[in-house]
């Protein structure tokens, strides 16, 4: 990347994507009517086409692209228009506006995902989110822990002063006083647990990072993300390293973080490490000062592999099943029980209690509080079955929905305590939970049950069963044979009680697929 | 979980060394994955310690205390946290 313009020819735009011949690489601003929408690289995001280069729209761009646009292709670094014609894409009717339902401007950021990027926005639209930084900094430092302007904000704040225009978020790091992972763990549940306390919604990454929302002036919902961190003993001749989540791992002394000073961004002093220029080069390499909105972390394998082994594996799936209900949110609660809750009726009648691990929309929990049972609806987006206890509260039913990770231990753990303190039986229904997770999810539901059905009652199962499948990528249900789960299950001390397998019909050129259910209780 | 980019296994320069290697190179890199998965699980255990810890840190008076309205709103107020 250089301050010199690439050379770019004979550039054309379709539905595609873009197309051109250029043996450089460089960052390169895709503007529509003037305004930045995306940024590529022109060797490393493209491919060989027709004897020049293509490089296609990216995914979260394409809904937007019908109509006609002025569309100019410009260096990032040094500003020069490299293409500027009129284009039509699509129907071409129109002109092609790429904006949030309420008109809001948006734009890609680094990682392609779409969002309102701070270029568009007025000092006046980002005083709420400075107001916010400066609230939840305050928090951190309540709490003990010295929080600093961290990433692509540190970034902005050293570079220029100001919030990076590509960019659409805030991050906030600290380094911990503590040396081992599990005391720096600790640390992060308190500081979690202390924002809870002062009302804070929150929602955990890893066992190092999580994200604060807040309510800016506006009625917009922020989420900041907290990055821990912590240097590590230095072991034999190694120098002492710093690993700060999610990306760095780099030689560091805590004196180049702590006691911080303040850097300015967009006309207020905030927190920033004692050098933040060398935080700067742990995160984005010597090259820092030179823009590029389209950058990729590079993070080092060993790296990677610490913070994953130490930290990471409680939301694994998590996004696929939230970007999936986020999609249901305007289709109404399922009005007739699943096949699952009806055997569940048909065999124990209506249970007094009732728990639907892995609930969803809340269909069978909502069916079976109509039918008179009290019951629990759980999964780990809870906000899936809002309807359902919308309905619940204007019936006056006995319907609870809970957050539940059975990634997590704390939570499976207090959940099991929890369903255990009321005594008496009760039934606990998982339709399509055994596919929809991990086998460490898997163990960790076991564990919920067996600790819920300590007075009595059993667990009943439907899954995608057969022979056993690789999860692909964006599958949000994987088959798992029948004989692993029973496996399992014994190993956890349950009886299984009933197991069947059905052929499932489906369009009539495709074989049926094999559906498990399974019937399972624990012996005290 | 972030990716994490296998070692290239296969290729010329390789199938040379284990020829002129007795399939030694082989055992070693076969050898190195296990310790490597082997740590792998051992740094696992960092969070199952931490969230053991934090949980009977923060619940184990309240259910000393025996009282289950206590308990009750602890394991409430401990499930908000997470």
């Amino acid at each position: 990347m250089s301050a010199v313009a690439p050379k770019v020819d004979a550039v054309r735009v379709d539905d595609r994507g873009i197309w051109f011949r250029s043996t450089a690489d460089d960052v390169v601003d895709v503007c529509f009517d003037g305004r930045r929408v995306w940024s590529f690289w022109l060797q490393r995001d493209s491919d060989p086409s027709a004897g020049g280069r293509l490089t296609a729209w990216p995914g979260a761009l394409t809904r937007f692209l019908d109509g006609s646009t002025r569309l100019s292709l410009v260096a990032h670094v040094s500003g020069v228009t490299l293409y500027d014609e009129d284009v039509v894409l699509g129907s071409g009717e129109g002109r092609i506006a790429v904006v949030s339902p309420e008109g809001k401007p948006l734009g890609l950021d680094k990682s392609n995902r779409i969002s309102q990027t701070f270029d568009t926005r007025t000092p006046e639209q980002v005083a709420p989110l400075l107001d916010s930084i400066e609230q939840v900094l305050a928090a951190i430092r309540d709490a003990g822990v010295e929080a600093f302007l961290a990433y692509g904000t540190l970034l902005g704040a050293v570079r220029q002063g100001a919030l990076i225009g590509h960019d659409s978020d805030a991050d906030l790091g600290y380094v911990s006083r503590h040396s081992h992972p599990v005391d720096v763990m600790l640390e992060s549940f308190r500081l979690q647990r202390h924002l809870t306390g002062l009302g804070y919604d929150t929602y955990r990454y890893s066992g190092i990072a999580f994200k604060v929302d807040v309510i800016e002036s506006d009625g917009f919902r922020r989420g900041l993300d907290v990055f821990g961190g912590f240097i590590a003993e230095p072991v034999g001749d190694q120098p002492p390293m710093l690993y700060l989540m999610g990306e760095i791992g780099a030689p560091f002394e805590l004196d180049w973080i702590y006691p911080l000073t303040t850097a300015t961004l967009e006309g207020r002093e905030l927190p920033v490490p004692a050098l933040p220029e060398k935080l700067l080069v742990a995160t984005y390499g010597p090259g820092w000062r030179v823009p590029d909105p389209a950058y990729h972390f590079h993070t080092a394998r060993p790296t990677v592999l610490r913070l994953n082994g130490w930290f990471r594996g409680i939301r694994v799936l998590r996004s696929e099943w939230e970007r999936k209900h986020s999609s249901n949110r305007d289709k109404p609660v399922p009005a007739e029980p699943s096949g699952l809750a009806r055997y569940v009726a048909e065999h124990e009648g209506v249970p007094g209690q009732v728990v639907d691990l892995g609930a969803g929309r809340g269909g069978d929990a909502l069916w079976f509080a109509r039918q008179g049972a009290s019951v629990t609806a759980l999964d780990f987006v809870p906000r899936a079955a809002a309807k359902a206890c919308e309905a619940a509260g204007a019936e006056g039913l006995d319907l609870a929905a809970r957050e539940v990770n059975l990634l997590s231990l704390r939570s499976t753990l207090a959940e099991g305590a929890r369903l255990a303190h009321t005594p008496g039986p009760r039934t606990i229904m998982a339709r399509h939970l055994v596919d929809a997770t991990v086998p460490a999810g898997r163990a960790g539901a076991w564990r919920l049950c067996e600790m819920a059905l300590r007075d009595g009652g059993r667990l009943y199962l439907d899954f995608w069963s057969g022979e056993g499948q690789r999860r692909h990528e964006g599958q949000l249900l994987a088959a798992v044979p029948m004989d692993v789960v029973a496996a399992e299950l014994e190993e956890r001390g349950a009886v299984i009680v009933h197991r069947e397998e059905t052929l499932v019909e489906r369009a009539p050129e495709k074989h049926g697929r094999p559906l498990a259910r399974m019937v399972a209780q624990w012996q005290r | 979980m972030a990716e994490v980019r296998k070692r290239p296994r296969a290729g010329l320069r390789r199938r040379v060394v284990d020829a002129v290697g007795g399939g030694l190179v082989g055992e070693l890199l076969t050898r190195i994955d296990e310790l490597e998965a082997e740590v792998q699980e051992n740094r696992n255990l960092n969070l199952r310690v931490a969230e053991l810890v934090d949980l009977v840190q923060e619940l184990l008076i309240p259910v000393a205390s025996q009282d289950r309205d206590k308990i009750e709103a602890a394991l409430a107020k401990f499930q908000r946290s997470l």
